[in-house]
């Protein structure tokens, strides 16, 4: 998939638009300036808007874009082509492939094709709840998606721009439905355009199969993406399998559940349990002691002893004794929460003796803020501020959990593993919510969670950890 | 025949106890330089530093044995850092010399994803293993019954590169060296011990290695 880095251009500089409203335009300055502070390499492909032509239907900004194809960038250019004369004007300046929207409805998109081919062509079709919308996002086609994509694949044009308005420029995510929704419909490859807003956005779009390339505006202006860090964990990603992992929250040797860590009933053997969850394809193991007085430690030991995958292990965990007592007793990793939030320096003692990679920063979210003793009590740390502490402590992946959603079954809170994800350069385990499969999927496609946690759909055997991993599977993300 | 597991204090001795066990191995957990030195199957394991590791096989003279052993036909298998001490040299805080037994070095991962490395990574055929003037992958005997693009276990910050011995690569922050064979001698950078059915596969083709 290909990054392509969007300028919109506004009276000659590089602007940005919210929700498609001239009135909220945010400028970023001249348009080579930007490129430069972006580090953008030659050869890249660039979509650059004309944002005023858009508005009036002329071309306004002809020199910026020969200014940029001297550059040897591969520009394609968008805004306000109502003729085949405004076409071949962009053309003319060096443009590579012409973007057409209003156009992409009317017949004007044949005869365009027919003169400058369809691989220059690039219609793009903006989506607003499911509906085609034209001219700079104020108007409603009374044209279908279905339809326009028949046109469009008629006519031999390999690949479209797709923006769904309503996330655009907002940060919010890419609409990952509306495009599988499309791989469904067309054979059309699809520029998605409008809400990436994290590295993890760009690895999801790629894994839908049917999105050729993205669209990257505002994250990248914003420096929330890094072009060239996102190209290499591309290039990287679908070789490193998401993980699926269960839960055991244990009390007197027993596996128990509760719904917002209160209501605990019992959910069976602890080592039965884990047997059957490695046997179902479990990628690691989660023990939690809930009680927090570490009178589980018996229960790790048989635990560990009886399976072969990674094991973490948290509850009650109050000092460097009681990591190492921990691992001692067969935990690959150690889940710090409490104690470091009383004593940060605690996850910086473990790292250090124990390796970054021993080390698991359990976060409980209620409301943005961090809670402890199971859930029960709201302290004044900011979860999100406290993650990215804990990573630069040396926590090697953080096990966050939103107590709002714990036993709720409604899905994992997207918008808290957003907020986490988007910050940190170590993994999140998302927790707290599951109860369907989308929901595993949503928390890695659209979260960026690099693993997703249950306890009670597992134990309740709602759902196998082999149902998850084979409709992940099925969804594009790499499993094991 | 006995498999003779080292054992170090810089590792998961019990872990990787219990796993070859699991596949059915005769064990000899031991530090006696002297038995190490007998052994016909060896494995060494090893978490952590590489200079606490080495440092250890150096001052019980094991690092000795493990050589004569070699040399007397002993097969042996290292295991994640134990695998890293088969090399020439790591990179790990200084330039640290290993065992030597293949030719290599140590260095540490550098690119975007952060490290260390922690979780499942798909492994595939890497450059020994790849006969192409008869158009046939040969399977290495450590990779007997496992599947192209399997994923192990991995924890690592460090990581040998295109080794000559390489049999399977995997990708993290670029192309890794993730198992190695030359004769007799062994080594994966992942803990088959952590890596369920696929792990334990890979120990019982050592084990029962002739």
């Amino acid at each position: 998939m290909e990054l392509i880095p969007s300028l919109d251009l506004l009276h000659g500089r590089v602007v940005r638009l919210t929700h498609g409203d001239f009135a909220t335009a945010k400028v970023y300055g001249d348009a080579e300036e930007v490129l430069d502070a972006l580090d953008v390499p030659r050869g890249t492909r660039l979509h650059v808007v004309d944002l005023e032509a858009s508005r009036s239907g002329k071309p306004i900004e002809t020199d910026i874009v020969r200014r940029l194809a001297r550059r040897d960038l591969i520009v394609q250019v968008g805004g306000g082509i109502r003729s085949l004369d405004d076409a071949k004007r962009w053309l003319d300046c060096g443009a590579e492939r012409i973007v057409v929207g209003t156009a992409a409805t009317s017949s004007l998109l044949d005869l365009l094709v027919t003169t400058f081919g369809p691989q220059r062509i690039v219609p793009a079709i903006d989506v607003r709840d499911g509906v085609v919308r034209t001219d700079g996002w104020t108007r409603e086609s009374n044209i279908t998606m279905r339809e326009i994509f028949a046109r469009v694949e008629s006519l031999a044009i390999p690949e479209a721009l797709v923006t769904d308005i309503s996330k655009d420029g907002a940060l919010r995510g890419p609409s990952f439905a509306l495009y599988r929704q499309l791989n469904a419909m067309t054979r059309v490859k699809i520029i998605a355009s409008g809400g990436v807003s994290q590295t993890s956005d760009v690895i999801s779009l790629a894994r839908l199969g049917n999105v050729s390339g993205c669209v990257i505006g505002k994250a990248l202006l914003e420096r929330r993406v890094d072009l060239h860090e996102a190209r290499a964990r591309l290039a990287a990603s679908n070789a490193v399998p998401e993980r699926v992992i269960p839960c055991l929250d244990v009390r007197a040797g027993r596996v128990v559940k509760g719904v917002s860590f209160v209501n605990i009933r019992d959910a069976g053997d602890p080592v039965e349990c884990a047997m059957r969850y490695e046997e179902e394809g479990a990628d690691e193991l989660v023990i939690l002691d809930i009680a927090g007085d570490r009178s589980s430690i018996d229960t790790v030991r048989r635990v560990a002893e009886s399976i072969f995958i990674p094991l973490t292990v948290g509850g009650g965990i109050r000092s460097v004794e009681d990591f190492r007592d921990t691992l001692r007793a067969g935990a690959d990793r150690v889940a710090i929460n409490t104690a470091a939030l009383h004593r940060p320096e605690l996850i910086a003692e473990c790292s250090r003796e124990f390796g970054v990679q021993a080390v698991v920063l359990s976060v409980d979210a209620k409301g943005g803020q961090c809670a402890v003793h199971g859930g029960k009590e709201v302290t004044n740390f900011d979860a999100i501020e406290w993650c990215k502490r804990g990573e630069q402590l040396g926590a090697g992946e953080i096990l966050l959990t939103s107590v709002d959603r714990d036993g709720t079954n409604s899905g994992f809170d997207i918008e808290l593993l957003r907020a986490a994800t988007s910050v940190l350069k170590i993994g999140v385990i998302a927790s707290g919510g599951a109860g369907t499969l989308d929901h595993f999927r949503d928390a890695i496609e659209a979260g960026g969670a690099r693993a997703v946690l249950a306890a009670s759909l597992f134990h309740d055997r709602v759902l196998t950890v082999g149902d998850v991993k084979r409709h992940l599977e099925a969804e594009g993300i790499p499993v094991r | 025949m006995n498999t003779t597991l080292i054992d170090s204090p810089v590792a998961n001795v019990a872990n990787i106890a219990r796993a070859l066990r699991a596949t059915g191995a005769s064990l000899d957990v031991t530090r006696d330089a002297d038995a190490i030195a007998r052994a016909s199957k060896l494995v060494l394991p090893g978490v952590g530093s590489f200079g606490a590791a080495m440092s250890w096989l150096i001052e019980t003279r094991i690092d000795h044995a493990i050589r004569t052993a070699v040399a007397n036909g002993a097969s042996l298998l290292g295991i994640c850092v134990g695998h890293q001490l088969l090399f020439d040299a790591s990179h790990e805080m200084g330039t640290t010399p290993g065992l030597g037994l293949l030719r290599g070095e140590v260095h540490r991962f550098e690119g975007p994803l952060p490290v260390p490395q922690i979780g499942w990574n798909r492994v595939s055929g890497g450059q020994a293993i790849l006969p192409v003037r008869t158009g046939k992958i040969a399977c290495p005997p450590l990779f007997e019954g496992i599947d192209e693009g399997t994923a192990f276990y991995f924890v690592n910050s460090y990581a040998a590169r295109d080794a000559a011995s390489e049999i399977a690569s995997a990708e993290y922050n670029g192309r890794f060296t993730a198992a190695v064979q030359q004769g007799r001698v062994f080594g994966v950078q992942f803990h088959p011990e952590k890596s369920s059915r696929a792990g334990l596969r890979v120990l019982r083709n050592f084990v029962a290695w002739n």
